[in-house]
C-alpha cells in the first residue's frame, strides 16, 4: 500500500491524503447543491433545478419511509447531506489517483527531508517507528530499476479510511441518542438500558457495524483497483468490470447508510417501536 | 490512533470529518436546502390553491348555470301565460266585435224600416190630399156644376175612407 503524510497536533494524528479528500468532497457536495439551485422557480422546473428536486424527493422519500411524516421533513437535509457525501466520497477514489514516487538518488545526493520521513513514519510507538522507518529506508534506497520507492498518496476516497465512516456514524447515532433524550428523558433510559440486548445493540453493534459496512465496502474496492492496476495489461478488463461495479456499490452504500441512519433516528423520534 | 498499516483509525482525522460535515450540513442548509424546499412548498401551495381555486369556479359556474335555468325557466313559464292571456283577449275582443256589429246591424235595420214605414204614410197621406184635389177637380169638372167645396170635400173624404181602406 501506499505512504501517506501523517501529522501529530494537540495529541491527535492527522492524515494529510484524508484531510484533503474530505475537504475535496465536502467541496464537491457543496458546489453541487449551491450549483443546482441557483434561479430557482417556482414555474416549471428546469436543469439544475429538476436534479436538485429529485434528489430531494428521493431522501425525502427514503426519510418519510421509516420516520413519522410529520416529523420526517425535519431530517430531510440531514438525509440529504449524508446521501451527497457518502455518494461523492465513494465515487471520487474510482475517478482519479495521485500518488508521487520517491527515491534517494545516490549519484545526485538527493535525500528525503527528515520531515516528510518522520511524517511518513508516525506511529504510537518507538517499536512500530523504527520498523516502518527500516521498511521506509529500504524503498527509498532500492536499486532496483523495477521499484517504485516508496510512493506516497495523496488521493483516495475519504471514506475508505475508517476514521471518515467512524465520524460519520458517531455525528448520526450521537444525534439519534441526543433526539431520544429530548423526546422522553424517562424513556431513553428505559428504552437503552432495561434491556442487556439494547445496551449491546446502542453502543457495540450499531457503532460498529454502522460505520465499517461503509469502510469495508469502499475499502475492499480500493484495495481490488489497487491491485489490478498494480497487474497491469491484464487487469485492464477485469479493472473496466470492477470499477463500473464500484460505481453501483458506492450508490448503494451511500443510500444503506442514509437509509440506516434514517431508521436509527426514528427509533429514537417515532411514538411507536 | 488504531494503527493496522495501511488501514489507520485517527483521532484527528475523526474530529476533522465531524467538524467538516457539521460546517457542510449547515452550509448545505443555508444555502441549497432552505431554498429548495421553500420553493418546493411554495409551488406545492400554489398547486394547491390552483386546484382549490378552480374547483370553486367550476361550483360558482354550477350555480350561476342552475340560476340561469331558473330565470329561463320561469321566463318561459312567464311569456306562455302573456300569450294565453292575449290570446284569451283578442277572442273576447272579437266576439265583442262581431256582437256589437250584428246589434248595430239589427238597430240600423230597424231604423230603416220605421223610416220606410213613415216615408210610405207620409206618400199615402200626399197622395190622398192629391187625390182629395184631383177628384174634387175631376168632380167639378164632370159634373160641372159648381159645388160648395166643403161639402164636396166631406163626401169626397168619405168615399176615399173608403178606397183607402182598400188602397
Amino acid at each position: 500500500m501506499h505512504y501517506s503524510l501523517r501529522f501529530e497536533w494537540l495529541g491527535m494524528v492527522f492524515d494529510v491524503s484524508t484531510i484533503i479528500a474530505i475537504l475535496v468532497s465536502s467541496l464537491v457536495v457543496l458546489l453541487l447543491c449551491v450549483g443546482l439551485t441557483r434561479n430557482l422557480t417556482t414555474a416549471a422546473p428546469r436543469g439544475g433545478q429538476n436534479v436538485m428536486e429529485w434528489i430531494v424527493d428521493f431522501v425525502t422519500g427514503i426519510t418519510k419511509s421509516y420516520i413519522e411524516p410529520k416529523k420526517a421533513a425535519h431530517f430531510v437535509t440531514l438525509a440529504l447531506t449524508l446521501f451527497l457525501y457518502i455518494f461523492i466520497s465513494n465515487q471520487l477514489g474510482l475517478v482519479f489517483n495521485v500518488n508521487t514516487s520517491h527515491h534517494n538518488d545516490p549519484n545526485t545526493g538527493q535525500q528525503m527531508s527528515q520531515t516528510v520521513v518522520d511524517a511518513l513514519t508516525l506511529a504510537s510507538d518507538d517499536e512500530a517507528k523504527k520498523q516502518k522507518l527500516e521498511k521506509l529506508n529500504e524503498e527509498l534506497n532500492a536499486t532496483d530499476p523495477h521499484s517504485h520507492g516508496v510512493v506516497i498518496g495523496w488521493w483516495k476516497s475519504p471514506t475508505a479510511t475508517p476514521s471518515v465512516t467512524f465520524a460519520l456514524a458517531f455525528v448520526v447515532l450521537l444525534y439519534a441518542h441526543y433526539l431520544g433524550m429530548k423526546k422522553s428523558f424517562g424513556g431513553w433510559l428505559k428504552h437503552t438500558f432495561l434491556n442487556p440486548i439494547h445496551i449491546l445493540e446502542e453502543f457495540i453493534i450499531k457503532p460498529l457495524t454502522l460505520p465499517l459496512r461503509l469502510f469495508g465496502n469502499i475499502f475492499a474496492g480500493e484495495v481490488l483497483i489497487a491491485f489490478l492496476l498494480s497487474v497491469g495489461i491484464f487487469g485492464s478488463i477485469p479493472l473496466f468490470l470492477w470499477l463500473g461495479y464500484s460505481v453501483f456499490v458506492g450508490s448503494v452504500q451511500a443510500f444503506i447508510f442514509t437509509t440506516l441512519a434514517m431508521v436509527y433516528i426514528s427509533q429514537q423520534v417515532n411514538d411507536q417501536h | 490512533m488504531l494503527d493496522f498499516g495501511a488501514v489507520s483509525l485517527n483521532l484527528g482525522d475523526l474530529l476533522t470529518q465531524v467538524i467538516v460535515f457539521l460546517v457542510l450540513l449547515l452550509v448545505v442548509r443555508k444555502l441549497a436546502m432552505g431554498p429548495i424546499v421553500g420553493i418546493m412548498e411554495k409551488r406545492r401551495q400554489h398547486i394547491e390553491s390552483q386546484i382549490s381555486s378552480a374547483e370553486k369556479s367550476r361550483q360558482e359556474a354550477e350555480a350561476l348555470l342552475a340560476e340561469q335555468r331558473r330565470v329561463l325557466d320561469e321566463a318561459r313559464v312567464e311569456a306562455k301565460a302573456i300569450i294565453d292571456r292575449a290570446t284569451k283577449q283578442a277572442a273576447d275582443e272579437s266576439a265583442k266585435l262581431v256582437a256589437d256589429a250584428q246589434a248595430a246591424t239589427e238597430r240600423m235595420k230597424a231604423d230603416a224600416s220605421k223610416e220606410l214605414a213613415r216615408e210610405v204614410e207620409k206618400a199615402k197621406a200626399e197622395l190622398r190630399d192629391q187625390m182629395t184635389g184631383l177628384s174634387v177637380l175631376l168632380a167639378s169638372k164632370i159634373i160641372e156644376k159648381e159645388l160648395d167645396e166643403a161639402a164636396q170635400k166631406a163626401t169626397v173624404d168619405k168615399f176615399l175612407a173608403q178606397v183607402g181602406d182598400r188602397l
